[in-house]
């Protein structure tokens, strides 16, 4: 029963609050009358008697307050009334309204999305068992030690660490493969690893589906199983279940799928894993040792990456290791010493991408602190107004803490409402980042919003807004409410220190956003002196088609010859084709051979010798790829048999600095030493990226070596107009020479030139939306900061307008007020530019920290789009009638 | 002039409202008057607490409200007690016996 009333009476609360209310005040009322009855019995004169009434009963509204809270449902019931409230005020004045749930929205939504995608693609940890306990091992040969300061590892070595050294708990190793996969449709070439069978534990991953490897089938001729990816299985397998024990063609020998990795598995190349720009399909067991595997010193091909035991110090597990390499050495009796070293795996992966984190998270710092300063200053600038209002409250029997907890569901609503636009926006931007980003840009399938990063921005905004949202409430208790009160009209006037602080934040707005609109302008001019720089070879109108010969058809290098002679002559019969030649590896692809290069008669230690880049091309290579001769010629089949050699600019002015290059003997180090003569000097290009200035190039003819006809290579076409356009008779032509030949990549020069720059492009399009988010923000800032002082002081404008003063005049005061904190901000943000700039000198390329063009370009987009923000809401309120002014209150 | 008014336990509000509701139906001005009557002037209850005691009261159930005339014909709101509301009465009665007892106890002891 009890219970039954308590519900009836609750729900009558919510409800039937009319009722109820209209109830106690009759009640009260009546109550007073009977009071003031009572003192005229006792011989008061009626005032008198009214008023002692009032005295005792204690004031009409405060007692029905008091009442009020007692309800069952009171609490609530007020929350409910404050929502109402607070959405009053927020309709009230959507100017502030609108710029602050922006500024929310905007500055939260794009911070966690772009810090989502940059965490997520390039950023995440190492998702393996007790990351901190795996090391990668690296060998040392002294006497290379000037070239290459450490090896990785072999399969004879890691063999003899797995017995003797006790320090590891297990060690493995893991190379990038390559394999052609057939009997699938078109051949295509899989990137995948092979490592030994306890990869998988060491690392301390479990396969999705399936099984890891046995032991066993790292011996030779037990190892034809695979584990996939789950990204090969979900695209090739449409994710079946029954892809276990199916069989792959790879390299025409058949392979037993026996598992499939868990999805977002990283494997970087620090640990044998493909270069970022190519995607991991399978992985595969040693089976056995090739011939050439055999040695213990040399063929240090595999990444190796030990698991230490519980409770041993690197240093340890170090001195042992060397102990162990001494014994190899011994053994070994090839006249070199051995010695090895431990890396933490964590820092060689995460190491190199460190300073972009430090970068980003300073971006995002930064983009947090111009949200935040916006709310306050948003907020700060309604001060005033709202320390009437509370005053008001406050004289009609609120409550201190009645206040406060008013003004905070205000700032509640808001904020919850800013991060639920926040959430919506993040969404549609990681879509649109992904939609973006170049498709090398590793794992962005699985990017997914961090919810981190979305709490921690939605919980600073709503700490900042609830702080500066009770300020008035503060002020009031400080002070009597009828100071607030007798102030009335020139309450509208803020206090001079809150605009010291208001102005203070804009500025400070202002500067971050010169700041990183600097850094991003520096990365857009790096990236464009980039796309202007000297090639050195021609970018428009060649096409690059690589093709990847299956090495079961293809063993011979007659054969691999054949095929690209059928290639060249069939191109040759294409229409206005200029010119067609065939090279190992073209421009911007790869770093290919780089070994040493001397001269006759040298005495130069082996260690010392200058290293050049060794291709193997087709005569016609130079013409095609637009790589001009300046000296000589270049060899013919005329030549056959002869050992000659093209070389570039570099080369010459390296050996022969004055002298005719041409008829002079070079020794090449490419396999057995080799004197060669040179028959033609041609131009120097970049070869390996576009920033790296040119390195010496030594070009050889197919004959030059059993090696100099390579088993994949790039066949390069010289077009009369858009290459594009031969693509498909390109292919149609390799496919009709051998439908089983793979076409790797297939994409005009220009393009090859583009994606060599992702690496870069990407980094400098996040640096630059973040710039532009804080842009955005910061011109919201001062757009919804000065609208509101216009709004609050439209009473003294329009006095003076009334007085007789001119529209231009009143408003360039309120522009100059509006732009005087910009133009501090702005100094001061170039001013921090200038050192900060430093920091980012290794990523510029042709521009320096200091670019004035940049600065000036930054400063007048900052200035410009300040003085709109500005412009726009002090002309609004200058074309209103004075009037309307006057009268406005 | 009456001594200050003490300031009244929690609970005992209570207690001296239902008290009073059992000569018969009252409304809020006569329970005050009552209960300064039966306390001998020793408590004076003002709007500002009567009205949420007994509004409280009645969303337990303990008293109900209507509206009738008063002795000098204006419309007032009327208190009386309920079943509920007689129960209640006992009970804190009885702890109100146990809470005196006590306190009496405590100071006799020297």
């Amino acid at each position: 029963m009890p219970l039954f009333l308590k519900a009836r009476s609750f729900l009558r609360n919510l409800f039937a609050t009319r009722r109820a209310e209209v109830d106690l005040d009759q009640e009260v009322h009546s109550h007073l009358e009977m009071l003031t009855d009572e003192n005229v019995r006792a011989g008061m004169p009626p005032n008198e008697a009214r008023r002692a009434a009032r005295i005792e009963l204690g004031g009409i509204e405060q007692v029905k307050e008091q009442v009020r809270e007692e309800r069952i449902g009171n609490w609530l019931q007020s929350v409910l009334a404050d929502c109402r409230y607070a959405l009053r005020q927020l309709r009230k004045s959507p100017g502030f309204t609108i710029v602050a749930l922006l500024t929310l929205a905007l500055g939260i939504g794009a911070t966690t999305a772009i810090f989502s995608v940059v965490n997520s693609a390039l950023l995440r940890p190492l998702a393996y068992r007790d990351p901190q306990q795996l090391y990668l091992v690296r060998e040392i040969v002294p006497q290379m030690a000037e070239f290459y300061p450490t090896l990785r590892a072999n399969i004879p070595d890691f063999r003899i660490w797995q017995k003797e050294v006790h320090a590891f708990e297990d060690v493995a190793i893991a190379e990038p493969t390559t394999a052609d996969l057939t009997g699938h449709g078109d051949p295509e070439v899989l990137h995948g690893v092979r490592a030994s069978a306890n990869i998988f534990s060491v690392l301390g991953i479990r396969p999705a589906l399936g099984r890891t490897f046995r032991r066993e089938e790292d011996d030779s001729g037990r190892g034809h199983v695979l584990i996939l990816t789950d990204e090969f299985w979900r695209n090739r397998f449409r994710g079946d279940p029954l892809a276990i024990g199916k069989t792959m063609t790879l390299d025409g020998a058949p392979y037993e799928i026996v598992g499939v990795l868990p999805a977002s598995l990283p494997f970087p190349q620090v640990l044998g894993g493909a270069d970022n720009y190519s995607r991991l399909a399978f992985f595969k067991p040693l089976n056995g040792m090739e011939d050439y595997e055999q040695g213990l010193i040399g063929e240090f091909d595999f990444a190796a990456v030990a698991r230490l035991k519980p409770g041993v110090t690197q240093q340890q597990a170090l001195a042992e290791l060397n102990v162990v390499q001494a014994q190899i050495a011994k053994q070994a009796n090839a006249g070199v010493d051995l010695l090895g070293a431990l890396l933490p795996l964590e820092t060689e992966v995460v190491g190199p991408a460190r300073r972009g984190l430090l970068f980003l998270l300073a971006a995002v710092a930064a983009v947090l602190l111009i949200v935040c300063a916006n709310l306050a200053s948003l907020l700060l600038a309604r001060v005033p107004g709202r320390m009437r209002e509370a005053a008001i409250r406050s004289a009609l029997g609120a409550s201190h803490g009645r206040i406060i907890r008013q003004l905070l569901t205000e700032t509640f609503l808001l904020s919850f409402a800013g991060g639920a636009l926040s959430i919506g926006i993040a969404g549609f931007a990681v879509k649109w980042l992904v939609h973006l980003a170049p498709p090398g840009i590793p794992r962005l399938s699985e990017v997914h919003m961090d919810a981190r990063v979305l709490l921690f921005a939605l919980v600073i905004s709503v700490a900042t807004g609830s702080f500066f949202g009770i300020f008035p409430a503060l002020r009031i208790a400080r002070s009597q409410p009828v100071d607030a009160l007798k102030s009335g009209a020139t309450a509208t006037t803020e206090s001079r220190r809150t605009r010291r602080l208001r102005e203070g934040l804009v500025g400070f707005e202002v500067g971050l956003t010169t700041l990183l609109l600097v850094l991003a302008g520096l990365l857009m001019a790096s990236l464009g002196q980039l796309l202007r720089v000297h090639t050195g070879f021609a970018v428009d109108n060649v096409l690059v088609a690589s093709v990847d010969l299956p090495p079961q058809s293809y063993q011979e290098s007659a054969s691999r010859l054949q095929f690209y002679d059928r290639v060249l002559a069939g191109l040759q019969s294409l229409p206005g084709i200029h010119a067609a030649g065939w090279v190992s590896i073209p421009p911007l692809a790869g770093e290919g051979s780089v070994t040493g290069i001397t001269i006759a008669g040298a005495d130069q230690t082996r260690a010392a010798t200058p290293v050049a880049n060794y291709r193997p091309v087709s005569p016609d290579y130079f013409a095609a790829m637009g790589i001009p001769l300046l000296q000589g010629r270049i060899f013919g089949p005329a030549d056959r048999d002869r050992k000659i050699v093209v070389v570039s600019q570099s080369v010459a002015d390296r050996f022969w600095p004055g002298e005719n290059a041409i008829g002079k003997i070079c020794v090449t180090q490419w396999g057995p030493d080799t004197p060669a003569e040179v028959v033609g000097v041609v131009g120097d290009i970049r070869t390996v990226q576009l920033d790296e200035p040119p390195i010496m190039m030594v070009y050889v003819p197919h004959w030059f070596s059993p090696i100099s006809v390579p088993t994949s290579a790039s066949i390069v076409l010289r077009t009369p107009g858009d290459p594009t356009l031969y693509a498909g008779p390109v292919r149609d032509l390799i496919r009709s020479i051998d439908a089983d030949v793979p076409v790797t990549t297939l994409r005009p020069m220009s393009q090859v030139v583009s994606h060599s720059l992702d690496a870069r492009r990407f980094p400098m399009l996040l640096a630059m939306l973040f710039a532009l988010s804080s842009l955005l923000l910061a011109s919201l800032g001062i757009f919804g900061v000065v609208g509101y002082s216009v709004e609050q002081r439209r009473q003294e404008l329009g006095i003076r307008l009334a007085l007789g003063g001119e529209l231009r005049d009143l408003l360039g005061m309120v522009l100059r007020q509006g732009m005087a904190p910009v133009v501090v901000g702005l100094a001061g943000g170039i001013v921090t530019a200038l050192f900060a700039g430093h920091l980012i000198a290794s990523l510029l390329f042709g521009v320096s920290a200091n670019d004035p063009i940049t600065l000036a370009a930054v400063a007048l987009v900052v200035a410009i789009v300040a003085f709109v923000a500005c412009y726009l809401p002090a002309r609004r309120a200058m074309h209103s009638d004075p009037m309307t002014a006057l009268r406005y209150e | 002039m009456s001594p200050e008014p003490t300031t009244l336990l929690q609970g005992t509000l209570d207690l001296l409202i239902l008290k009073s509701l059992v000569a018969g139906e009252m409304h809020g001005l006569g329970i005050s008057r009552r209960i300064q009557q039966i306390t001998g002037g020793t408590f004076v209850v003002k709007p500002g607490s009567l009205f949420p005691a007994v509004h409280r009261m009645e969303e337990e159930g303990w008293i109900s409200s209507f509206w009738g005339d008063s002795e000098n014909n204006r419309r007032a709101k009327y208190y009386r007690l309920t079943k509920a509301g007689r129960k209640q009465l006992d009970v804190e009665t009885e702890r109100w016996g146990r809470i005196s007892w006590a306190i009496a106890q405590a100071l006799e002891t020297s």
